[in-house]
């Protein structure tokens, strides 16, 4: 047999010589590996956000009935009642309104929300947390892939090169790792672009593949190697005139172009199965706000472009689970400027047709002093890899916790169906 | 010719000084170990130039071997060359020496500028909730055009220009290598508004002058300053002050005596509240232990944090800006005077205020140091302590390492740094020259380990180039797209100082793009001559042009494989044959034009060749700029 890289190469280069491609890359790979030639089988598809800067989960879904919160935020409390403006969850749980488009999803049992989650790790340090988080390996610095990565690498089945895509700048920390993922900003940039006509084109792409194909440096040699792959697959769509189905209409904020390309990738069948974006702004340590404000501008932008995503999806929502994950919580007292500091758990949003949705699951025990951890934060009582790891196995089908949280033991909690 | 006579002038008077200042820096004099590790003179030039600049121009090894390794690292330590074609192309930017006070005025920002318009009645109250409403930003417009404003885009787009400007021209390149790597380890950011309008100052006046010098400045530098302030929220954090509250307290009781104070019971909860609410932000405490000294793993705890931010509370900001609030405060201040603040436990450094009245005069703990009521020189003490202590000196040495070594750079490096710091209180040209004179430095696996930055592979491009910036603001939107956005970092951390984070499928596109896109004259902005550069000598193909090009634009490297690799390509039959076809259809338009054309016909077909030939040069160089080759330093 061929070997993979030697094959992928001739082929790549063959389609460059002759200025159109032939048949797509994948399926002569899938030839030469003799598998069952199915390029565009549907895989289930895991979106997850990071929210950076640690939400404050008891604003985002606030237990409102709880009189240590009112007292422990003077300016900052909300109420469900009908002088407040929460949205009435449970009795117990309000979501603030800025999430109000995720009140429906809630209703229709298709969002689930975690709350006390968190990491065991009592780091109250974002670059240390996001790390721990990301890599899943809350008390290992060295850990040097991210868990994403290796869930990629779980997936079992040899990949298109848009298998893992994170729509940043630049590769994530949960994106580290061995197997291939690609960042990529913008779409539309994702080609070689020379001055003068097509063979001009053709012959600076092939002399960059060459080349980066016999760097030295691993990094440049596999990012390069990636990087040619999955230009040839965008090739064909023009993908700056994308509509979205169904009236939805996104923000037209970082997170909402975001979720709108990861939207296009999944419908352009080119074979996306974990996709990551972020959403910026929510270390409130300054006037945070409640209605208005700091906080509900992030929780509009964050539900909207969600809500946005879901509804473009149409009927492609049962092979979608989106989640969101932010490194810690905040304190349960506002601070001295009208915000709150660095605490521990928070709370987190998992939307998909196979989550048990419709529930605030896990726990939250009064705010009592004698309940916080280190007598000022929500305590963590979910470990966030129990849920990461249930959402891996009953959506995608991962089940080697070894590898994905490698020294984690514990329980799932049950945010998913039975299946 | 007449120019660099001019330069070799400056270079030969510069040589005794230089002696002087290095046998004052060091101990011994300092010799470069290159030769041990196998380096000629000539790659032991390229490499030193490789770290301590933005890159090689051409021309540059020469200079360094002239002058000697050694004293030519000790030149652009001191900094102090003169800089005149920066200073003349700086000159055409109006708002780069503007003081805190008159950037606010100048540039205020939206908040600020809505304060200001509400106060002159030019709007209303109620016209604050139609924000977005056409004929409110019209308003807002034509009132900041009467008094003059300007928006504050166009500050930052000054003050990136200027650092662009810098790292292509400057010839004081260590530093500007300096500026940006402190900028970056005291990061501020322009996406927080509140610090935005300060982040120019900031650079200028807290960095620039203190990269080089004892680490305890910067750090005692930056904790003052606004941008500082307002970026981790110190400015905000407020402690009780027992003296204060008491007086307070007692000036409110005796009016409240001498009937002259009603207060509701309303009134009184709103205070209480205003009380409770106002507090403490461990914001700053923590990065500052975490990010700017001793290190995530430098053996502070939670409660070390909560302590430190207590011990600065009323570190913060002399009110500026025109608004009412900030006047009646500077009104204050001015009556009580100089003598009287300082009396009273107050200091005013230019923009920095320490308002005893909002320091928390309990005694606190950090580190095992205990902190009483002091006021201001606990926070010195405090800032002392950690600039001096043997995690910052780990920390900081390690964090050099990685700018200017590798991404993993070796412990027993790191252990030599950090025994420099702690020798010589931290004094940061001392800890680079024992960088630099280490083998480590010098070594195989040191050599072309660092991926440039997006900044550094546009400005390095530029400097291979021997380019001319005529506006730079192009360049910096490309470099935004390789996904640097300057000065927009949102995180306290700084951009990560390591190849795989620029280095992403994505951005690789964007740097290959960049190589075609500057190389073939499409970005705009930047002039250069490639055939100047190769000493006015055109090569007859683009198969010549490879290696001579290779060679000028990546000195000292072994690029056999990569020549050999590109030749099949750059010979590419479809170019040449795209070529020969243009020229054949001219041909038949010709004999259909009749013969009586034909003069003018050569010329067209002789232009159309130096043309092609042009774009074919400007390809070979794309390429070699895009290389993986070219990513490195």
């Amino acid at each position: 047999m061929v070997s993979r890289r030697a094959f992928i190469k001739a082929s790549g280069l063959a389609m460059f010589g002759l200025g159109i491609g032939g048949i797509p890359l994948f399926i002569m790979r899938a030839a030469a590996q003799s598998k069952i030639i199915s390029p565009y089988k549907k895989s289930k598809i895991l979106v997850c956000i990071f929210q950076r800067g640690a939400m404050d989960g008891l604003m985002a879904v606030s237990p409102f009935t709880d009189p240590y919160l009112k007292e422990a935020r003077p300016s900052l409390f909300m109420n469900a009642n009908s002088n407040g403006s929460l949205l009435d969850l449970d009795g117990r749980f309000g979501l603030h309104p800025g999430f109000q488009s995720f009140h429906q999803l809630f209703k229709d049992k298709q969002l689930a929300i975690v709350h006390g989650m968190g990491s065991p790790n009592t780091s109250r340090s974002h670059f240390d947390a996001q790390d721990y988080m990301e890599s899943g390996t809350p008390f290992t610095k060295n850990t040097s892939s991210g868990w994403m990565n290796r869930a990629v690498g779980l997936l079992g089945h040899d990949g298109s090169p848009f298998r893992a895509v994170s729509l940043t700048n630049s590769l994530p920390r949960s994106f580290y790792g061995d197997n291939p993922s690609v960042a990529i900003s913008n779409l539309a940039d994702f080609a070689i672009q020379a001055k003068g006509n097509k063979a001009n084109v053709n012959a600076a792409a092939q002399s960059f593949e060459e080349l980066y194909d016999a760097a030295g440096d691993d990094l440049l040699k596999e990012t390069g190697k990636e990087s040619f792959e999955a230009m040839r697959l965008l090739q064909k769509t023009d993908v700056k005139s994308y509509k979205p189905a169904n009236e939805a209409t996104y923000p037209n904020s970082p997170l909402g172009n975001s979720l709108k390309q990861i939207c296009q990738l999944i419908k352009m069948e080119v074979g996306l199965e974990i996709a990551f974006a972020e959403s910026g702004g929510w270390d409130t340590h300054f006037n945070q706000g409640t209605d208005k404000g700091v906080f509900a501008r992030n929780a509009a932008d964050l539900s909207n472009s969600i809500s946005a995503f879901w509804k473009d999806l149409g009927q492609l929502q049962d092979e979608v689970t989106l989640m969101t994950m932010t490194e810690f919580g905040r304190t349960v007292k506002q601070n001295g400027t009208g915000g709150t500091d660095h605490g521990r758990a928070s709370c987190m949003f998992i939307v998909g047709n196979d989550v048990q949705g419709g529930q605030v699951h896990g726990v939250v025990k009064p705010l009592a002093p004698e309940n916080l951890a280190d007598g000022r934060d929500l305590a963590v009582t979910t470990d966030f890899r129990s849920v990461f790891s249930e959402v891996a196995d009953k959506h995608l089908r991962l089940t080697n916790d070894k590898i994905l949280f490698p020294d984690w033991h514990g329980d799932k909690i049950g945010v998913m169906k039975m299946s | 010719m007449k120019k660099l006579k001019g330069i070799r002038l400056v270079l030969f008077a510069s040589v005794p000084l230089v002696l002087t200042s290095f046998s004052l820096n060091t101990k011994s004099k300092v010799k470069f170990p290159y030769a041990q590790a196998g380096l000629t003179d000539r790659q032991a030039a390229a490499h030193l130039l490789s770290r301590f600049t933005f890159g090689a121009k051409p021309g540059d090894i020469d200079n360094v071997l002239e002058m000697g390794l050694e004293a030519w690292f000790a030149k652009q330590l001191a900094g102090d060359l003169p800089d005149p074609i920066v200073a003349d192309k700086l000159r055409m930017y109006d708002a780069l020496q503007l003081t805190n006070t008159q950037a606010l005025d100048l540039f205020p920002d939206a908040g600020e500028l809505r304060k200001m318009a509400l106060e002159e009645g030019v709007i209303t109250k109620d016209s604050l909730t139609d924000l977005d409403k056409k004929e409110y930003k019209e308003k807002l417009k034509a009132y900041a055009l009467s008094k003059g404003f300007r928006e504050v885009k166009e500050l930052h787009r000054q003050f990136i220009s200027q650092k662009i400007i810098r790292a292509v021209d400057g010839t004081n390149q260590l530093r500007e290598v300096l500026v940006d790597f402190w900028f970056n380890h005291f990061n501020v950011s322009v996406t927080k508004k509140q610090c935005a309008m300060f982040i120019p100052a900031y650079e200028r006046d807290v960095i620039r002058p203190n990269v080089s010098g004892k680490f305890e400045n910067l750090l005692l530098a930056t904790a003052k300053s606004p941008a500082m302030s307002f970026y981790l929220d110190n400015f905000s954090s407020v402690g009780i002050n027992e003296r204060f509250e008491k007086a307070a307290n007692s000036k409110v009781a005796k009016k409240k005596m001498a009937g002259k104070l009603e207060l509701t019971n309303e009134q009184m909860a709103q205070r209480e509240k205003k009380r409770k609410t106002q507090g403490l932000n461990e914001n700053y405490a923590r990065e500052v232990m975490e990010l700017h000294t001793l290190g995530v793993d430098g053996g502070y705890s939670q409660k070390d944090v909560t302590e430190a931010a207590r011990v600065l509370t009323g570190w913060t900001v002399y009110p500026m800006g025109k608004n009412e609030k900030a006047a009646n405060i500077q009104k204050l201040m001015n009556k009580v005077g100089n003598e009287g603040l300082a009396n009273n436990g107050f200091v005013r450094e230019g923009d920095f205020l320490f308002a005893m009245n909002r320091h928390d005069s309990k005694m606190k703990t950090v580190l095992g140091h205990t902190f009483g009521a002091e006021g201001y020189t606990e926070g010195v003490d405090l800032l002392t302590m950690l600039a001096h202590h043997t995690s910052t000196a780990v920390f900081i040495s390690r964090k050099l390492a990685v700018r200017f070594v590798s991404d993993n750079p070796p412990q027993s490096l790191i252990d030599k740094m950090a025994k420099t710091f702690l020798d010589t209180d931290g004094n940061i040209s001392e800890v680079l020259t024992t960088l630099a004179s280490s083998p480590e430095f010098w070594s195989e696996q040191s050599l072309r380990a660092k991926t440039k930055s997006p900044f550094e592979y546009a400005v390095s491009t530029l400097r291979a180039l021997n380019a001319h910036i005529k506006q730079p603001w192009q360049l910096n939107n490309w470099i935004t797209k390789m996904g640097q956005k300057l000065y927009y970092y949102q995180a306290p951390t700084g951009y990560p100082d390591k190849g795989q984070y620029w280095i992403n499928t994505g951005s690789l596109l964007n740097r290959m793009n960049f190589g075609l896109a500057i190389a073939g004259g499409k970005v705009p902005g930047i002039a250069f001559d490639l055939v100047a550069l190769n000493n006015n000598h055109e090569p007859e193909s683009a198969e010549a042009a490879l290696p001579i090009y290779a060679r000028l634009m990546l000195p000292e490297r072994n690029l056999d494989p990569t020549i050999k690799r590109l030749t099949p390509f750059i010979n590419h039959p479809s170019l040449e044959r795209k070529v020969e076809n243009a020229s054949k259809q001219k041909n038949v338009a010709d004999s259909l034009s009749g013969i009586h054309a034909m003069d003018d016909d050569a010329a067209t077909n002789q232009k159309e060749k130096v043309l092609n030939e042009k774009n074919m040069l400007a390809q070979v160089v794309g390429i070699i700029i895009g290389s993986p080759e070219f990513q490195r330093r």
